[in-house]
């Protein structure tokens, strides 16, 4: 299981990469393990105003619907499009090619509730 | 002591499809305000075809449903086109448990423990089937994450939707055909003769097809393999 130091993860299994006032934002590793066969991403559209652990996508597996939440609150400006026809990106490079969507933050003091790689290798190893 | 669930016996219960879907979900908002887990018993009078969460609508031949007087709606859960009428739906709500326990497959397997003692008891020996099959656009036909099978045959497939921090899982117990199938009404259906080997259902096993004993029989399976205190409430 890969936890990459540079990002910051939610406990509902999300990561968050920041970049100045963007947060780009996909699925663990853990999760997508969990998830299994990726099938379908419903994306939120730009623009979409989201709330931290409020849900704001779905991920449909094999095997189950889930939903993905917002681990920071503020404004979708940019989705993954290319999910819509290769959804098993999620599966094969989850932080890389299988990012969701990018939040312009509404309040960057929300980063500091969320966890940093060793803490959530924690969370997911210990439960 | 066994934790008390709610249950739910629906099987006397009148809804078209749009209303037991929304009586699921309705299931899963309760949990998700703090009320116990629920599960839930019900039929679909008139037949319904239900497409997985988002399934194409171009895979339903519309006028065949018509034809057939079946209803068509789409599930909250995942998966494929699902033909209901001869079947026995259940549907559990629970919040899933902390850590490993709490993961998509185990919660699968966890429930599939009170179906398979729910159906051992009616003399029908099915076993957990994990694995993905060939695509198709028919549910029965592919291999969801939980099938309940009988020898390599499908008596039960499951799906889940988990939200707002619910697991919200149905599924579909085969009682008896019907005299049309899936094939009849998903466009490019594919073959019924495969459809028809890779199903079996109460019925055809010699074990019970009455609603109320299938589902009596599941309930005391919940209790005794899942260690659940079920009561209506």
């Amino acid at each position: 299981m890969d936890y990459p130091e540079h990002l910051k993860y939610s406990s509902e299994h999300e990561w968050v990469a920041v970049d100045g006032t963007r947060a780009r934002i996909g699925i663990t590793d853990y999760a997508q393990d969990a998830l299994g066969d990726v099938v379908f991403v419903s994306l939120p559209a730009v623009g979409t105003p989201v709330v931290a652990h409020a849900s704001c996508a779905e991920v449909e597996s094999t095997k189950s619907v889930s939903e993905i939440y917002a681990p920071v609150s503020g404004e979708v400006v940019e989705v993954n499009a290319a999910l819509e026809t290769a959804p098993e990106q999620v599966n094969a490079d989850p932080y890389g090619d299988g990012w969701i969507f990018v939040v312009e933050l509404r309040d960057p003091a929300e980063l500091d509730a969320l966890m940093d790689a060793s803490a959530y290798r924690t969370m997911v190893e210990e439960a | 002591m066994a934790p008390s669930w709610r249950l739910v016996d629906d099987l006397g219960t009148r809804r078209d499809a749009a209303g037991q879907m929304a009586a699921d979900l309705a299931l899963a908002d309760s949990v998700a305000a703090g009320g116990p887990p629920v599960l839930r018993g019900y039929r679909w009078t008139p037949p319904a075809l239900t497409l997985g969460r988002f399934q194409s609508e171009a895979d339903v031949d519309r006028d065949a449903c018509a034809r057939w007087g079946v209803e068509v709606v789409t599930r909250p859960t995942g998966g494929r086109a699902l033909l209901h009428g001869g079947d026995l739906t259940y549907a559990v709500a629970l919040p899933p448990p902390a850590g490993a326990a709490g993961t998509v497959d185990a919660t699968y397997r966890w429930i599939a423990g009170g179906l398979v003692a729910g159906l051992a008891a009616l003399g029908v020996e099915a076993a957990v089937a994990c694995g993905i099959g060939p695509g198709s656009a028919v549910c029965l036909v592919t291999q969801q994450g939980a099938d309940l099978r009988v020898g390599d045959r499908k008596v039960c497939g499951s799906a889940q939707v988990r939200r707002r921090g619910v697991v919200l899982q149905h599924g579909s117990i085969l009682l008896e055909r019907l005299d049309f199938d899936e094939t009849d009404l998903v466009t490019g259906g594919g073959d019924r003769e495969r459809l028809r080997r890779s199903t079996v259902t109460l019925g055809e096993l010699g074990a019970p097809t009455d609603p109320a004993v299938v589902f009596a029989a599941l309930v005391q399976g919940f209790r005794e393999a899942l260690d659940v205190d079920l009561s209506l409430r």
